[in-house]
């Protein structure tokens, strides 16, 4: 299996993945980046740190696919 | 005493050091368990000590290693409940309710006693104050599944993970396996994720901020709490949940 790299950007820096999961493919390498950024998100609501969390999912053969997700406080008066 | 006997209260020091921390055992008790222990076996990572469904007909206590109690959802999802280590019974819960309703896995090598479930009824009928210990033992993990169950709702992965790091820390060093803020923890990334309750993907994340923080270094299976008073504050632990206090039960 292929193994894969996610770096993570969030409100506390870059965070860049030297260690990879090996999985079957780069589907299910985004869905595991999904699963990851819903437990992210979760806990960015609750602790206020940052307004985007992104994870760049690479490996040696497809291009890096980035999954981003934008947290936004609007004023709507 | 038989050197069977002999070997099995070798084997049996982590287990009545956990028991011990809590109160005095005495000496006929100790003969009582090692002789109602039966077979010594042997488990590699990602074998099942006992498998969910079944009707174990004795009662396993892990000798060495790390294990987990853990459930398998239908989507292939794994959580573990509970990560065991040398000196506690993992299925007692099997001697009484008969069917397990989750599965217990080794996370590293690891050796475990069978105890025959009539001869824990021997014991229960011949020995009342360890009766009341074993009894404590599946208190206490009782009490363990309620602290993971407030970090599960409350804390952050982050936070969860740091307090895991500081259950799994004391629980050792109160049977003699750890001290100095350090112990040997072979067990994977994609573990320790399933025992905090997130992705792979985030404990690496998580392990990164940890590391930075300067809470911990983990290299080759040595885990190192650099800063064990500020891991504690940072995890809003409180051991009190351990109950690591002599007394009269």
């Amino acid at each position: 299996m292929p193994r894969y790299y996610f770096d993570v950007r969030d409100g506390d820096g870059a965070f860049i993945d030297e260690v990879g999961v090996d999985l079957p493919n780069m589907d299910s390498a985004v869905k595991e980046a999904r699963k990851a950024l819903a437990d992210m998100v979760r806990d960015a609501l609750r602790e206020e740190e940052g307004s985007e969390i992104s994870i760049l999912v690479r490996d040696g053969a497809d291009g890096p696919i980035l999954i981003t997700v934008s947290l936004s406080t609007d004023s709507l008066s | 005493m038989t050197s069977q006997i002999i070997e099995a209260a070798e084997l049996l020091q982590p287990m009545f050091r956990k028991l011990q921390q809590r109160d005095e055992l005495g000496d006929e008790e100790k003969r009582a368990i090692a002789e109602a222990a039966d077979q010594r076996l042997v488990f590699a990572p990602g074998d099942d000590l006992v498998a969910d469904g079944s009707r174990p007909e004795h009662s396993t206590l892990v000798t060495s290693g790390f294990t987990c109690r853990y459930k398998m959802l239908p989507n292939g999802s794994r959580q573990f409940t509970a990560i065991h280590l040398a000196g506690d019974f993992v299925d007692l819960h099997s001697f009484l309710l008969k069917e397990m309703d989750h599965s217990v896995g080794a996370l590293s090598h690891c050796t475990v006693i069978t105890f025959p479930h009539e001869r824990l009824v021997t014991i229960s009928q011949r020995f009342p104050h360890l009766t009341r210990m074993l009894w404590l033992s599946t208190l206490l993990d009782g009490a363990m599944h309620r602290e993971w169950l407030v970090g599960m709702g409350r804390l952050s992965a982050a936070q969860r993970t740091a307090h895991l790091l500081c259950e799994i820390y004391l629980r050792l060093a109160a049977i003699n396996l750890a001290r100095d803020n350090q112990f040997n923890f072979p067990i994977t990334q994609a573990s320790l994720a399933d025992a905090v309750g997130i992705s792979t993907v985030h404990v690496n994340r998580v392990l990164q901020e940890l590391r930075h923080g300067g809470y911990l270094a983990w290299d080759g299976g040595m885990l190192d709490l650099l800063d064990l008073d500020r891991l504690k504050a940072f995890a809003q632990f409180d051991e009190t949940y351990l109950h690591l206090v002599q007394e009269p039960r």
